[in-house]
C-alpha cells in the first residue's frame, strides 16, 4: 500500500490543478452524450435496449411500485404546462393541445459528480475517461450515493435478482458485464464494456480510437438517432461538435452563449455538477 | 457496620485500550512503511530479470489443488520434452478476453496418427469423445470469479507482441508470469496466487493500469 | 470515582480504542484461493475458424415481432445469441430496432416455450402427431396465420392447393387495411410510399405511425429527417392519445368515431376559405365536403371551428403536406381525399414497388378474414384448421363469439411457440422454433428499398431440440399432401437455399454466403403506377355520440405488448407505456371532467360493461383523451399465456361487438359502454407519478419561431 502522506505529496501539483487546466485528472477521453428531445420520440426502445445489453434484472410490479425498479436509463413524459393548469379544474373539459414532452435520463456521469467523495469505500470515482465508474465488488451498500445523486439514476439492488432470469432466459446474459448481486449500486456506465472492446481493438490494430467505432447501445438503437455518444476530447467527433455549435462548455454552470436562444442545455445546471449530457430543447410550433 | 476497604486505584481500562489502539495502529503502519521499500528492491515477490525482458517478473509461488480432468493431459510432455508453444494450443489468447481450451480437433490433428487410441488409454478417451461428438468437460483451475474481467489479449500484447526484445518463440515465459513453468505439471495446476493482490503488485511494476474499471466492470 | 466499563462508557471506549485499529487498514495478505476447480469450461470440438471464445460473432437475420420486417444483426458469443441490432444495409430500418425488436431474444429464451409435441393433454413424439393430424384430418384443411410473406407464403399456398384447396385467413387486429383500401379506391395502388421525410407538414387522423402503423421504425427514421431542416409540423387528430400524438406540434381530440367529419371539415375549410379546387376528387365527394359545416363538424366531433382553421392553414403553409388515416375505411378516405385536393400525390405519395416474383409478396393480415374464418367455421364449412402467428381466442371481439366457432371445427392444430388462449383450445400443438432459430425469407411490410427481400437465419442452434421451423413443417405437410416439385428437399433450409440460388442466378457457396451476411437478396421489382381515381364512399355517420349516459371506449395497440402477443416478455411488461407510464397492468385513460362527473378518481376501479362482455381496472385521468371517450389499450389480459403475462390486467377486446367497417370488413375498435365505479382503489403503479415539471428546465421546448430566428441569425446554429 503507497503510503497516504508520500502520495498526498506527489500528487499535490494533480490536485491542485483547476478545472480549466483540465482538472486533476489526465485525461485520456471526455466521453459525453447529446440527445436532441426534438428527434426523441419517447419509444422506450432505448431503454429497454439497455436492458438488453447491461443485464438489468426486471423486478415485477410491486417492486417498481417501490422504486426498486433497475432502468439505467428511463424516458420521463411530461405534458406541458399550458395544459397542466388546469388539470384541477374539473370542469374544464379541454383537452390537450399538444403532444408530451420525453426525457431519456441516465446518469449525467458529472465532472463534479456528488456521488463520488461520499462513497465510504471509493467504490464511485471518476476514470480517465471521464466516465463516473462503479466499482460492484466494492460497494458496500451504504447508499449515500444515490442519496446525493439529484439526478436518482442510481439503482441500489435491495434484492437478489437470481429470480429475474429463469431458465433459459439466463443464457441472454452478457459475459461482459457483471450480474450484480443484493447489496451492490448500479447505474448507467455509458455501456464500458463497449468502450473497453473498442479501445482493445483499437490497440490490437495498432491505432487511435476514432469518431464512431463505441456506439452506446442506447445510441445504436435509437430508430430517430435522437442520441449521440463521442469523445469531447477530439475535436473532430460529432459530438464535440454538437457541444460547440450549442456554446455548452465543461466547467462552469453559467454559460455564455452568443444567442442564448440555443437549443443545448444542460439539466440541473445551476448546481454546478457539470454534467456530460446536453440535452437539445425539443422544437414545437405554438 | 462494613469495615472501611482500603481505596485502590481502578484499572485504567480507557487508557490501556486507547493505547492499545495507539499501538496496534503503528504497528501497521509501519509495517506497511516497511514494506514500502521492500517493493521495487530485492521483493520477494518480483524479480527483475532476464525471463522477460522490459519487465518485472512476477515470482510468488502457490501450491495450487488437484483439479481432476476429463482427461489426463500431461504439460511436462506437450508444452516440456515436445517443446510445443503455448500459444500453439491455446491460441485464443493473441486474440481474446479467454486463452481458451483447444478444440478437440487440434489434438486430434496429430493424435489420429501419433500416439493414437490403440496406443494411449488417455487418447482413447477423447477419441471416443471426439467421435461421439462430445466435449470434455474441462475443470477451470485458474479461474476468477465473475466480477474480475481478465484480457488475456492486452497481456500478450504489452509482454509479448508489442515487447520489442521478446521473441514469440519464447511465449512460455510470458505465460509463466501469471501460471507458473507449466512444463513441470502434468495437469494443470494453479501455481499463483492470482489474488488482487498479485495482479496490483505486478501492475505496479509494470506501469499497468491502476484503474478499477478496467478489470471490474 | 472509578472508571468502570459501564454502559455510560462502553460506547466512548470502543470508539477511542476503535479507533486505532481503523487507522490501521488491513491489507492482509491472502493466499485463499478463489475459484479452482469450481466452474467447468466444455471446448469446441471443430469450430469455424471465425469462433474465437470471447468474441461475438454477428449474424445477419429478420425481426418477426411485428409484421415491419425489420433486419436485424444477432451478436453470438459462444453458440448464445446475446444481443440484436438493427441491420444497417436494410433500407426499412437502417441500423435501428425497436424495444420490441430488441425483445424478440426473451421470445427465445423465454422459459414458458412449448418444447413438445402434444396431443390433448399429453406430450408426444413428432411422428406421434403427425400421424394423428394425417388420421384425423377431415376436408380440405385451412390455415390462419398473422401477415406472411416469403417462401414460407409460398410453401403455404402449395400445401394448401395439394390438400385441397382450403382458405387461407391471415389476420393481424393491428393492420392498416383501411388505409390500404382508400389507397386502392382513389389511387389504384394499395400501398403507395409515403415520403414523410419530404412532407412539411403531416396530419395524422388516427394513424399512429410512429407506434405501430405499417412499420414505425421506418417511419421513426423518415420523422427524424422531417424535424430537421425546413421542419416539419406535425398534427394528430384523435380521440385517444397514441405515441404518434404525443409528439404533435397540435393534438386534437375527436370523439371517437368521428376523425372522418373532422377530415371532411379540413377539406371544407380548404374549399371555402382557401379556394382550393375539389376538380380532382371522385364524384359525390365535393357534395359530402360542401355539406360537412364548421358547426356540423363541431357537433359530431367536439373539434370547434378555431381548430379546424388551424389544421388547415398549417396545411396551407407548410407545403408539401402528407395525410394519413386509419381507424375505419372513412377517416382512411377522408385523408386520402385531403391528399388528393392538396396535389399530395405525386410529390409526398409516389406510387409503391411491386416485386417481380409476386408469389413472395406480402399476404397483409386484417380482422376481416377473422370474420370469415368465424363465419366459415360457424357454417361448418371448416374441417381442419391450422393455426399460427395468431392468437384469435384473445384478440377476437368479445361479440364474434370465436370459441363457439373453433368448437365447430373438427380438428385443430397449433403451431406455436407459447401455450396460450388459441392452442389451449387446440386438439394437436406442434412446438414452434423461433425467429432466432429459423430460416426464412420475409418482405418488408412497407416494401421499401426497391425489391429488398429480407433473409432469416439462425442465430444459434435450437435452444430446445424437439422444435421445428415454420418452413420445416409446411414442407413437411406439403410432401406428405403429395406437392409436386417438393420431393428433392429433405428440408427448409434446402429448399429456401435453392431458392435463393435461383433468385440471385449462382448457387456457390460464396454468392450463398454473401447473402446471409447482407441478410438480404434482391429480387427483380419494377414501380408500379397511379391509376385515375376510382370512386371513395364516404358515409359519414350521423352521429357517432356514444348512447347517452355511456362513454365510447377506444382500444389500441402499444409499441410495446401490441396486440398481446408480447405480453409474455418481462422487459416489454416492465417497460412504462410511453403515455401513460403504467407498468404491469392495464388501465383505463379517462379525461378528469369526465371522471368528476363519476365521482372516480385516479386509481379508482371501474368496471366497463358493453353488450358483449365486462372489464374491471383502474382509471388514469389525463387531459389526452376526448370526454366522452374511455380509452383502454389493447395487449393485457391474458388468462392463458405464461408466467408473465397470466393473470395481468384486463383485455379490452371483449367488449368488441364485432361490428365491421362497410367497405373493408374490418372490426371497428371503438364501441359504446357503461362504467361505474366498484369503490375499489389501489394506486396504479407508473414510472413517475407526476405529470409536470414543476418549472423547472427538465425537458424543455423552444418554439418553432425562436428557432427560425436562430437559423435566420446565423448565430451558432440551431
Amino acid at each position: 500500500m503507497p503510503s497516504l502522506l508520500g502520495n498526498i505529496f506527489k500528487g499535490w501539483a494533480d490536485y491542485s490543478k483547476g478545472n480549466e487546466e483540465g482538472g486533476h485528472h489526465d485525461y485520456e477521453h471526455m466521453y459525453a452524450l447529446a440527445i436532441d428531445l426534438d428527434l426523441c420520440t419517447g419509444c422506450n426502445a432505448c431503454s429497454t435496449a439497455c436492458y438488453a445489453e447491461n443485464n438489468l434484472p426486471v423486478v415485477g410490479e410491486d417492486k417498481f411500485g417501490a422504486r426498486q425498479a433497475m432502468h439505467w436509463l428511463r424516458v420521463e413524459r411530461y405534458f406541458d404546462e399550458p395544459d397542466m393548469d388546469k388539470i384541477e379544474d374539473t370542469n374544464a373539459t379541454d383537452t390537450q393541445s399538444r403532444g408530451a414532452s420525453f426525457l431519456p435520463m441516465m446518469c449525467q456521469h458529472c465532472n463534479a459528480a456528488p456521488c463520488e467523495p461520499v462513497c465510504p469505500v471509493g467504490a464511485t470515482y471518476h476514470t480517465v475517461d471521464g466516465l463516473n465508474a462503479q466499482v460492484y465488488n466494492r460497494c458496500i451498500g451504504s447508499r449515500y450515493c444515490a442519496n446525493n445523486c439529484p439526478f436518482r439514476v442510481r439503482y441500489f439492488n435491495f434484492y437478489d435478482n437470481a429470480d429475474s432470469w429463469p431458465a433459459p432466459m439466463d443464457q441472454q446474459l452478457n459475459p461482459d458485464i457483471s450480474v450484480r448481486s443484493k447489496g451492490v449500486m448500479e447505474k448507467c456506465s455509458m455501456c464500458i464494456q463497449r468502450t473497453r472492446a473498442a479501445r482493445d481493438t483499437a490497440k490490437r490494430e495498432g491505432r487511435e480510437l476514432k469518431d464512431g467505432d463505441i456506439q452506446t447501445a442506447c445510441q445504436q438503437t435509437c430508430p430517430t438517432s435522437a442520441i449521440l455518444f463521442g469523445d469531447l476530447l477530439d475535436e473532430a467527433s460529432a459530438i464535440s461538435k454538437v457541444w460547440k455549435r450549442h456554446q455548452v462548455k465543461l466547467g462552469t454552470y453559467k454559460q455564455d452563449k452568443e444567442n442564448p436562444e440555443l437549443r443545448g442545455y444542460r439539466i440541473f445546471e445551476e448546481l454546478n455538477v457539470d454534467t456530460k449530457v446536453l440535452y437539445l430543447e425539443r422544437v414545437r410550433e405554438v | 457496620m462494613s469495615p472501611d476497604r482500603p481505596k485502590r486505584r481502578p484499572f485504567p481500562w480507557i487508557r490501556t485500550i486507547m493505547a492499545a489502539g495507539v499501538v496496534g495502529a503503528l504497528i501497521v503502519l509501519g509495517g506497511q512503511m516497511l514494506e514500502q521499500e521492500r517493493v521495487g528492491g530485492e521483493s520477494p515477490v518480483t524479480e527483475a530479470g532476464p525471463r522477460v525482458p522490459n519487465a518485472v517478473f512476477p515470482t510468488d509461488t502457490f501450491i495450487g489443488k488437484d483439479v481432476p480432468q476429463p482427461i489426463n493431459y500431461s504439460h511436462k510432455l506437450h508444452a516440456g520434452d515436445l517443446n510445443i508453444n503455448c500459444l500453439y494450443c491455446h491460441t485464443y489468447a493473441r486474440r481474446s478476453k479467454v486463452a481458451g481450451i483447444p478444440p478437440t480437433a487440434k489434438c486430434m490433428g496429430c493424435h489420429t496418427v501419433i500416439a493414437t487410441a490403440d496406443e494411449k488409454p488417455e487418447i482413447e478417451k477423447l477419441t471416443i469423445m471426439w467421435e461421439s461428438g462430445q466435449s470434455p468437460a474441462w475443470n477451470k483451475v485458474n479461474d476468477m470469479p465473475d466480477f474480475v474481467h481478465f484480457s488475456h489479449e492486452r497481456h500478450l500484447q504489452k509482454f509479448l507482441f508489442d515487447n520489442p526484445d521478446m521473441n514469440v518463440e519464447d511465449s512460455r515465459e510470458v505465460c509463466a508470469m501469471c501460471h507458473g513453468d507449466m512444463v513441470e505439471v502434468g495437469v494443470a495446476k494453479k501455481m499463483r496466487p492470482l489474488t488482487m493482490g498479485f495482479c496490483n503488485t505486478c501492475h505496479e511494476n509494470n506501469d499497468g493500469p491502476a484503474d478499477c474499471t478496467r478489470c471490474h466492470k | 470515582m472509578a472508571t468502570k466499563i459501564d454502559r455510560r462508557n462502553f460506547l466512548k471506549v470502543l470508539g477511542l480504542g476503535g479507533a486505532g485499529a481503523a487507522l490501521a487498514g488491513c491489507d492482509m495478505p491472502s493466499y485463499a484461493t478463489l475459484e479452482e476447480g469450481e466452474e467447468q469450461v466444455f471446448s469446441y470440438l471443430a469450430p469455424e475458424e471465425y469462433m474465437v471464445p470471447g468474441i461475438g460473432v454477428w449474424y445477419a437475420s429478420t425481426c418477426l415481432q411485428c409484421a415491419a420486417g425489420c433486419g436485424v444483426h444477432g451478436r453470438v458469443r459462444e453458440g448464445h445469441a446475446l444481443k440484436l441490432e438493427g441491420n444497417p444495409d436494410t433500407a426499412v430500418n437502417k441500423g435501428k430496432l425497436c424495444q420490441m425488436g430488441q425483445s424478440a431474444l426473451q421470445t427465445h429464451y423465454n422459459p414458458d416455450r412449448i418444447t413438445s409435441p402434444r396431443i390433448g393433454e399429453k406430450n408426444v413424439t413428432w411422428p406421434e402427431a403427425l400421424a394423428f393430424i394425417k388420421e384425423k384430418v377431415t376436408g380440405a384443411p385451412v390455415w390462419m396465420t398473422g401477415s406472411i410473406s416469403g417462401h414460407q407464403a409460398v410453401l403455404l399456398d402449395i400445401h394448401l392447393n395439394a390438400s385441397g384447396g382450403g382458405a387461407h385467413y391471415a389476420v393481424e387486429t393491428v393492420n392498416a387495411q383501411v388505409w390500404q383500401a382508400a389507397c386502392a379506391d382513389a389511387l389504384g395502388d394499395a400501398q403507395p410510399n409515403l415520403h414523410i421525410d419530404k412532407a412539411l407538414s403531416v396530419l395524422s387522423f388516427g394513424a399512429d405511425f410512429l407506434g405501430t402503423w405499417i412499420s414505425p421504425v421506418k417511419f421513426m427514421a423518415d420523422y427524424g429527417a422531417f424535424r430537421a431542416a425546413p421542419r416539419g409540423v406535425l398534427t394528430v387528430v384523435e380521440p385517444a392519445m397514441t405515441l404518434s400524438g404525443a409528439n404533435a406540434d397540435h393534438w386534437v381530440a375527436a370523439r371517437p368515431g368521428s376523425e372522418a367529419a373532422v377530415a371532411l371539415g379540413v377539406a371544407q375549410v380548404l374549399a371555402t376559405a382557401y379556394s382550393v379546387s375539389t376538380s380532382a376528387l371522385p364524384s359525390g365527394a365535393a357534395d359530402a365536403i360542401a355539406a360537412m359545416t364548421p358547426e356540423r363538424v363541431s357537433a359530431l366531433s367536439g373539434v370547434d371551428a378555431k381548430t379546424l382553421s388551424k389544421i388547415a392553414r398549417t396545411l396551407m403553409s407548410n407545403s408539401p403536406s402528407l395525410v394519413i388515416g386509419d381507424g375505419s375505411y372513412e377517416t382512411a378516405a377522408a385523408a386520402m381525399m385531403l391528399n388528393l385536393m392538396l396535389g399530395n400525390v405525386g410529390a409526398t405519395i409516389t406510387p409503391g414497388v411491386e416485386l417481380i416474383p409476386t408469389d413472395l409478396g406480402v399476404r397483409n393480415g386484417s380482422t376481416k378474414a377473422l370474420a370469415d374464418f368465424a363465419t366459415d367455421a360457424q357454417a361448418g364449412r371448416i374441417g381442419t384448421a391450422f393455426i399460427t402467428g395468431a392468437n384469435p381466442v384473445f384478440t377476437a371481439p368479445g361479440g364474434l363469439k370465436i370459441e363457439d366457432a373453433l368448437a365447430k371445427i373438427g380438428l385443430k392444430v397449433a403451431v406455436a411457440m407459447f401455450e396460450d388462449e388459441t392452442t389451449a383450445l387446440c386438439d394437436v400443438v406442434l412446438p414452434l422454433a423461433s425467429s432466432l432459430e429459423d430460416w426464412g425469407t420475409h418482405v418488408p411490410a412497407t416494401g421499401a428499398g426497391r425489391g429488398e427481400v429480407h433473409v432469416q437465419q439462425p442465430l444459434m442452434e435450437k435452444l430446445h431440440p424437439d422444435v421445428l421451423g415454420l418452413g420445416d413443417i409446411m414442407l413437411g405437410l406439403a410432401q406428405d399432401a403429395g406437392a409436386d416439385g417438393l420431393e428433392d428437399f429433405e428440408d427448409y433450409y434446402g429448399y429456401l437455399r435453392t431458392a435463393i440460388s435461383a433468385m440471385i442466378g449462382a448457387d456457390l457457396e460464396p454468392a450463398w454466403q454473401a447473402v446471409l451476411q447482407a441478410g438480404k437478396v434482391q429480387a427483380p421489382a419494377a414501380d408500379r403506377a397511379f391509376t385515375a381515381n376510382g370512386a371513395i364512399a364516404i358515409n359519414v355517420p350521423e352521429t357517432s355520440a356514444p348512447t347517452a349516459g355511456q362513454l365510447s371506449l377506444i382500444t389500441t395497440a402499444r409499441q410495446g405488448l401490441f396486440d398481446g402477443r408480447h405480453a409474455n416478455l418481462p422487459w416489454l411488461q416492465e417497460a412504462p407505456d410511453q403515455i401513460s407510464k403504467a407498468v404491469w397492468d392495464s388501465w383505463a385513460e379517462i379525461h378528469p371532467a369526465t371522471a368528476a362527473g363519476l365521482g372516480l378518481k385516479d386509481g379508482d376501479y371501474v368496471t366497463i360493461t358493453s353488450d358483449s362482455g365486462a372489464i374491471t381496472t383502474r382509471v388514469f385521468l389525463y387531459k389526452g383523451v376526448h370526454p366522452d371517450a374511455i380509452a383502454v389499450p389493447m395487449g393485457r389480459g391474458h388468462t392463458h399465456y405464461g408466467r408473465y403475462a397470466t393473470g395481468i390486467g384486463v383485455n379490452p377486446l371483449s367488449l368488441l361487438d364485432g361490428t365491421a367497417d362497410a367497405r373493408t370488413g374490418e372490426f371497428i375498435n371503438t364501441t359504446s359502454v357503461r362504467v361505474h365505479a366498484t369503490g375499489d382503489n389501489r394506486h396504479l403503479v407508473r414510472l413517475m407519478d407526476v405529470d409536470s415539471q414543476y418549472g423547472r428546465k427538465l425537458a424543455a421546448t423552444i418554439s418553432a419561431d425562436q428557432l427560425r430566428r436562430n437559423q435566420a441569425n446565423k448565430q451558432g446554429s440551431a
